[in-house]
């Protein structure tokens, strides 16, 4: 059982609404819910918060239904982008604002807030104004603040979106840090793809109120929808063919566009399918020798772009386009220019079937 | 050419209004002889008016903000149907002539069916203290809701959600982080009603009527000396209303809380 699971979940706010959205996150789960601006990701956090009531659908903790309990009933943290430290308090006050109860002793209090604070290297700055510390340290304030009261999960709003990238990976590395101390589940909405990467076991995408699709990183970025979903992770590479191995072939046989591509993924004979191959598991080369990688497809470079450190190019043969990423030392060892003929080489296991069956098929003819 | 035109202009016009403004009050000042004024100032009247403004404001700027903070968080808080109607009906007095809104509660108080019934509880409002109060509390408090009303639009909800987060109910959230972060601006609040219920003149005149040394309040006092010719006693009512206005916009400005109006 999921420890927060949202069932058919609809919010309607007048100009913006989240339509039959269903997802759940695993007791323990880092799970970042994935999406651009403006595609409901902080209203179906707030509505899980109990800041705005569905028109329908259920919320769920530990299989309880909290939908209809206000927000101090459900035990959640949340850390927004902007923080949200109380200016009118002290660091200690913020952070100790949850414990501050009749019946507790001011000796326990303070212990608790010195914990977290050396745990998120903030003990000194316990006595600061919060409009005197930097982003980070905001950041780690309203982090301890969530966390001192043991939520059941801690929701991220973008949190830290607001930081230059030096800090925010420092924050991603004590996040992770932090979870793993402290056996925290989070629920962590991103428009970012190095939050995923570096954090999350579980990955919802969500788009204009939709839930679009989720799972764990892997199947989300290697076996994207068609559509919104590949193009939020960068899946460039999304091939539309028709199966022709047979069923008890060790490998599935595609064919695409006049081309043969072999996939380790089950498929049956006869089905038209979608394939999704991530540039970065490609490798160009310039003739083809004795390699174990199945799929060796001949193109003519159309177009190269360099991007730091790294290399996209961009090969055609026929109908398919594919697209490679190299490393900046790697390309200039092939000394390819566009119009060269080079091999795009990869593995039938780094080639995946994409289920198409229950998304958006307007979103195919992106596929070529 | 045109720029310096045009900046010539607005800056005239400034400086000739600022310029006469202070012409004006420095003619009240100046007016009455040192002598005169500590004479009128100490007069038995005076002290009554000014006692008896100071007490009933202290009063009415206790009920306009207990109404603005609940009025001003309402209208900042929830949604719901109707709201940009009560705002608008909450702004109504600023607009009306004090006269008028005096003669609106006179029939209210007085003729009419609450007031009758007032009347049947033992309770007689119309040209007594009390109508004083109330009629500073009308006066006033659209001007205190306004500003309350813009503080906490001011402040993001997400505190209180944060606060609830945290195990605040409701109230606790208002009373830990709403009412605490709005200060500035019930501060703000407070200083404007209690400068508009100091000079509140039209609608204690209409529901309290100008009675000499038992509704006068200092605004009364001008007006009832001026009628009698009594000009030193009517000016010395001004240079002390003008005082506490003076008084009242420097607190405000020394306070130098962003509000919106």
């Amino acid at each position: 059982m999921d420890l927060l699971s949202v069932q058919n979940l609809s919010v309607d706010l007048g100009s913006f609404s989240l339509r039959d959205v269903s997802f759940g996150v695993p007791e323990g789960a880092y799970c970042c819910l994935l999406g651009a601006s403006g595609a409901g990701k902080s209203v179906l956090l707030e509505t899980i918060i109990g800041a705005f009531r569905p028109k329908q659908g259920k919320v769920y903790l530990r299989g309880v239904d909290v939908t209809k309990w206000p927000p101090e009933r459900r035990k959640l943290g949340i850390v927004y982008q902007d923080y949200m430290l109380f200016p009118h308090l002290n660091v200690y006050d913020n952070i100790a604002f949850g414990i501050k109860k009749s019946g507790l002793s001011r000796t326990w209090i303070s212990d608790r807030v010195n914990k977290i604070a050396s745990q998120l290297d903030i003990a000194d700055l316990l006595e600061r104004d919060v409009a005197t510390l930097s982003g980070g340290e905001q950041q780690r304030t309203s982090l301890a603040r969530a966390l001192i009261t043991k939520p059941e999960i801690l929701l991220l709003d973008e949190a830290f979106s607001a930081l230059d990238v030096n800090t925010r990976e420092r924050m991603r590395s004590m996040m992770a840090r932090v979870r793993k101390e402290m056996d925290v589940t989070v629920l962590h909405v991103t428009h970012d793809k190095e939050d995923v990467w570096a954090l999350a076991s579980h990955v919802a995408v969500i788009h204009d109120g939709r839930m679009l699709q989720h799972g764990t990183p892997e199947e989300i970025f290697n076996r994207p929808r068609p559509g919104y979903v590949a193009n939020i992770v960068g899946a460039v590479n999304l091939i539309k063919g028709r199966v022709e191995s047979p069923a008890n072939a060790e490998l599935g046989a595609v064919s695409a566009h006049g081309t043969t591509l072999y996939t380790a993924d089950p498929i049956v004979h006869g089905t038209e399918v979608v394939l999704s191959i991530r540039p970065e598991d490609i490798i160009v080369a310039r003739d083809s020798g004795l390699v174990s990688a199945q799929n060796q497809i001949p193109v003519v470079i159309a177009d190269v772009e360099k991007r730091g450190p790294f290399v996209r190019m961009t090969g055609k043969a026929d109908g398919l386009e594919l697209v490679a990423i190299v490393t900046s030392s790697g390309y200039e060892s092939l000394e390819a220019k566009p119009g060269d003929r080079c091999l795009f080489l990869f593995k039938a296991s780094s080639l995946c079937l994409v289920d198409v069956s229950e998304t958006l098929q307007e979103a195919v003819p992106n596929v070529s | 050419m045109k720029n310096n035109i045009f900046k010539a202009t607005i800056g005239g016009v400034t400086v000739i209004f600022t310029g006469l403004l202070i012409w004006s009050i420095l003619s009240l000042m100046l007016m009455p002889e040192t002598s005169e004024f500590i004479e009128s100032t100490f007069s038995e009247e005076m002290l009554y008016s000014i006692r008896l403004s100071l007490l009933t404001s202290i009063v009415s700027v206790a009920f306009v903000m207990l109404l603005a903070i609940s009025i001003g968080y309402v209208l900042a808080r929830f949604s719901f149907p109707g709201q940009h109607l009560l705002r608008t009906i909450v702004d109504l007095p600023m607009a009306f002539p004090e006269l008028v809104l005096g003669l609106c509660l006179l029939l209210l108080f007085g003729h009419g069916a609450f007031g009758q019934w007032l009347k049947s509880m033992g309770i007689e409002v119309v040209f007594s203290k009390y109508s004083i109060v109330i009629a500073q509390i009308f006066t006033a408090a659209p001007y205190a809701i306004r500003v309350v009303y813009g503080t906490f639009r001011g402040i993001s909800p997400r505190y209180e959600m944060v606060a609830r987060s945290l195990g605040c109910g409701l109230l606790e959230s208002f009373l830990r982080v709403s009412l605490p972060m709005a200060r500035g601006g019930l501060f703000a609040g407070t200083v404007i009603a209690f400068a508009r219920c100091m000079g509140c003149f039209g609608t204690v005149l209409i529901l309290a009527g100008g009675t000499r040394m038992y509704t006068e309040t200092l605004p009364i006092t001008l007006y009832l000396n001026i009628s009698y010719g009594n000009l030193a006693m009517a000016m010395s009512s001004g240079i002390i209303l003008i005082f506490i206005s003076l008084g009242a916009i420097i607190v405000f400005e020394i306070l130098n809380q962003e509000v919106v109006l």
